[in-house]
């Protein structure tokens, strides 16, 4: 039973910072249509730019949460500047490739900045270990898990609950119909490249303690993402957050059962599955056009 | 980190040793300077650029450091790309297997040494006689991490958590063949891709088989990774592992606490010694890359050094400098090199052991000729 809770809560909190990058993913794809794959990068960002602030400001990773949210917002907003904005009348491809090469930039200068070493970020509020029951559960996978949540009520309460919500959601549904009625369409796609960027700037901080984070992990999260988004249903946020949990749990549990290439192997088995026989995801598609 | 003092010694090592030079070697550095072999690449590099700048005066050396990253068509492409430029002298060339396995037919047919700290044993299993590793090959250092687990240890019931690559597969390979030999049972194994970032479901199994050891072969991040989550979930076993988690870079990413209980193989330990002449080494790593020197980084300042020890002896070519090293004895600041016949050069072994005070290893035992190789 101890290893059970240990299992489920380990895998949670990585399936919560998956769900963290996918849900990013699927704000830019819902505003633009376009497959954002310098998400992955955005995370190693923003994992980085947690550990250079880590001595500047010796304070618990909670606190730093914030500014590397932002910062990664920031490179959000260059980034739709550089690969989305001049590209957006040419066909989705011309995104995607833009978005690759804003991605292997990014990589390279974390690369340049911080060098080939993996890093691990402060921890959210401190290291160690709880006991609930007979379990021993780190304190950290826990804090990761309550972060995220957080992160996820408060971009749910953002979109439904919100003036901007309602038109981040106009434009993503219908932006000709959007600008017609006088919404800002432009600026809004823009705050959606932000808000994915620190989404996934926030992911970076809140795995790069428990798991550690290389220059090069930003291929694994993007995979990761696109995985989630395919099988929570392309363009659905609550199908995105859903199936970056679904996506951890299901390796924890078939790793710890039968061995981790299994759980490889087993999840593009499922995922194959679920493209043929349920296309449309777990929850079903919003958006129009599947990259 | 300030990289730029890095690049500025790395020019500076570009530019020297060409006073009073009468012969020039060329010796380009291919090595994985991007991916999850960046850190062992590093090193590689810092310690082949540190043997460059104390080549004998006589010799100029020429080099170019080229990133071959993790894939072996990106390393054919730098060793090609090498050649195109000039014929090189020896090649220092990557640690990881998949690459140096790829390397091995471009080296016979360019007739060009490489020098390697590749652990991976199947390199030098091939009968291909242009390959020195001067980094103890899997026969050694598994021989030394099983021996240590059994007989320092006294423990017969081990798990083993290995990488998929070549590497993890080779140690892999060789600790099952030791263990079975000392007559310890592996009771699970578990082999991991280098990319897989929780651990939990590994150590849960590890926990269900009831072992008395953890013994890894692992790579850097994936070593450290796999101890801090131990240490999180209380695993309360002794963990030997392989020699990723003897690097000072790797043992960063830990808190002392978290490395009670750890030791690790290794050819040498350079932050651990005493002997003067490997202290000064260590001063004059710090000081040209600002980083802690590990095991990676001094066999392969030995190894080249053994080369342009040749190359100052008279060897001119790439064959020459073949025959030099098959034939000769070098004694390195680590060990004493020699070839078996196969190419391995390194025969000795340690194993380190961090108390959990501090993160600098302690020499726990050491191994001579620990396979009977040498």
């Amino acid at each position: 039973m101890s290893d059970l809770l240990q299992l489920i809560v380990s895998a949670l909190s990585l399936g919560a910072t998956y769900a963290l990058v996918a849900l990013g993913f699927v704000l830019v794809l819902n505003a633009t249509n376009a497959v954002n794959f310098a998400q992955g990068e955005l995370v190693v960002a923003g994992g980085f730019l947690a550990i250079a602030l880590a001595p500047l400001l010796p304070v618990p990773g909670i606190v730093l949460l914030p500014l590397v949210a932002v910062a990664t917002g920031a490179i959000g907003l260059l980034l739709s500047a550089v690969a989305y904005f001049p590209l957006r009348r040419r066909p989705p491809t011309a995104v995607f490739v833009s978005t690759i090469a804003f991605g292997i930039i990014l990589q390279n200068s974390v690369l340049r900045l911080a060098g080939p070493e993996p890093g691990g970020a402060p921890p959210l509020l401190a290291d160690g270990a709880v006991e609930v029951g007979e379990a021993v559960v780190g304190r950290q996978s826990l804090a990761v898990v309550a972060a995220a949540a957080i992160l996820v009520l408060l971009v749910h309460i953002l979109i439904e609950r919100t003036q901007l919500g309602r038109r981040l959601r106009a434009t993503a549904q219908d932006p000709e119909i959007a600008r017609a009625l006088g919404v800002p369409v432009v600026p809004l796609i823009a705050v959606s490249f932000a808000l994915g960027a620190a989404l996934a700037g926030a992911a970076g901080l809140l795995v790069a303690n428990q798991f550690f984070i290389s220059p090069g992990d930003g291929a694994n999260f993007m995979l990761k993402a696109y995985i989630a988004v395919v099988v929570g249903g392309w363009g659905r946020i609550g199908g995105a957050v859903l199936g970056g949990l679904l996506i951890a749990l299901f390796e924890s549990f078939v790793a710890a059962a039968v061995s981790q290439l299994a759980a490889e192997v087993l999840l593009y088995v499922a995922l194959l599955a679920i493209l043929a026989f349920r296309p449309t995801g777990l929850l079903g598609e919003t958006a129009g056009r599947r990259a | 980190m300030p990289s730029s003092r890095i690049l500025a010694t790395i020019a500076a090592l570009l530019v020297a040793g060409s006073a009073h030079a009468d012969t020039t070697a060329t010796i380009p550095v291919l090595v994985p300077l991007t991916g999850f072999l960046a850190l062992e690449g590093a090193s590689q590099r810092n310690g082949a650029l540190l043997a460059f700048r104390a080549a004998a005066a006589s010799v100029t050396v020429r080099h170019e450091v080229i990133d071959t990253a993790t894939s072996p068509e990106a390393a054919l492409n730098a060793f090609a790309r090498a050649r195109r430029q000039e014929a090189p002298t020896a090649v220092v060339a990557p640690m990881l297997g998949t690459q140096m396995l790829a390397l091995l037919p471009a080296a016979l047919e360019a007739r060009v040494p490489l020098i390697t700290v590749s652990g991976t044993a199947e390199i030098t299993e091939r009968g291909n006689p242009w390959v020195f590793r001067f980094f103890p090959g899997d026969a050694v250092v598994k021989t030394a991490q099983a021996r240590y687990v059994v007989e320092d240890l006294g423990r017969r019931r081990v798990a083993l958590v290995y990488q998929t690559t070549a590497y993890g597969q080779s140690g892999h390979r060789h600790l099952v063949d030791v263990f079975a030999r000392l007559g310890a049972a592996v009771v699970v194994e578990e082999g991991l891709a280098p990319a897989v970032k929780d651990m939990a479901p590994v150590l849960t199994k590890v926990r269900a088989a009831r072992p008395d050891v953890l013994v890894l072969q692992l790579h850097a991040e994936a070593s450290a990774r796999l101890v801090r989550q131990a240490a999180a979930l209380g695993l309360g076993l002794p963990i030997v592992a392989g020699s990723a988690m003897h690097q000072p870079a790797t043992v960063a990413l830990l808190e002392p606490a978290e490395l009670a209980g750890v030791c690790a193989e290794s050819g040498a330990s350079p932050i651990s010694e005493d002997a003067p002449a490997v202290r000064r080494w260590v001063a004059d790593y710090r000081a040209a890359f600002q980083v802690e020197p590990d095991a990676f980084a001094l066999a392969q300042y030995d190894g080249v050094a053994m080369v342009l020890a040749a190359v100052a002896a008279g060897a001119r070519d790439g064959e020459a400098v073949r025959r030099a090293l098959a034939a000769g004895r070098y004694e390195g600041l680590a060990m004493t090199y020699r070839s078996d016949g196969a190419g391995n050069m390194a025969h000795d072994a340690v194993i380190v052991c961090y108390d959990g005070r501090d993160r600098t290893p302690r020499v726990a035992r050491r191994y001579v000729n620990a396979a009977g190789t040498g």
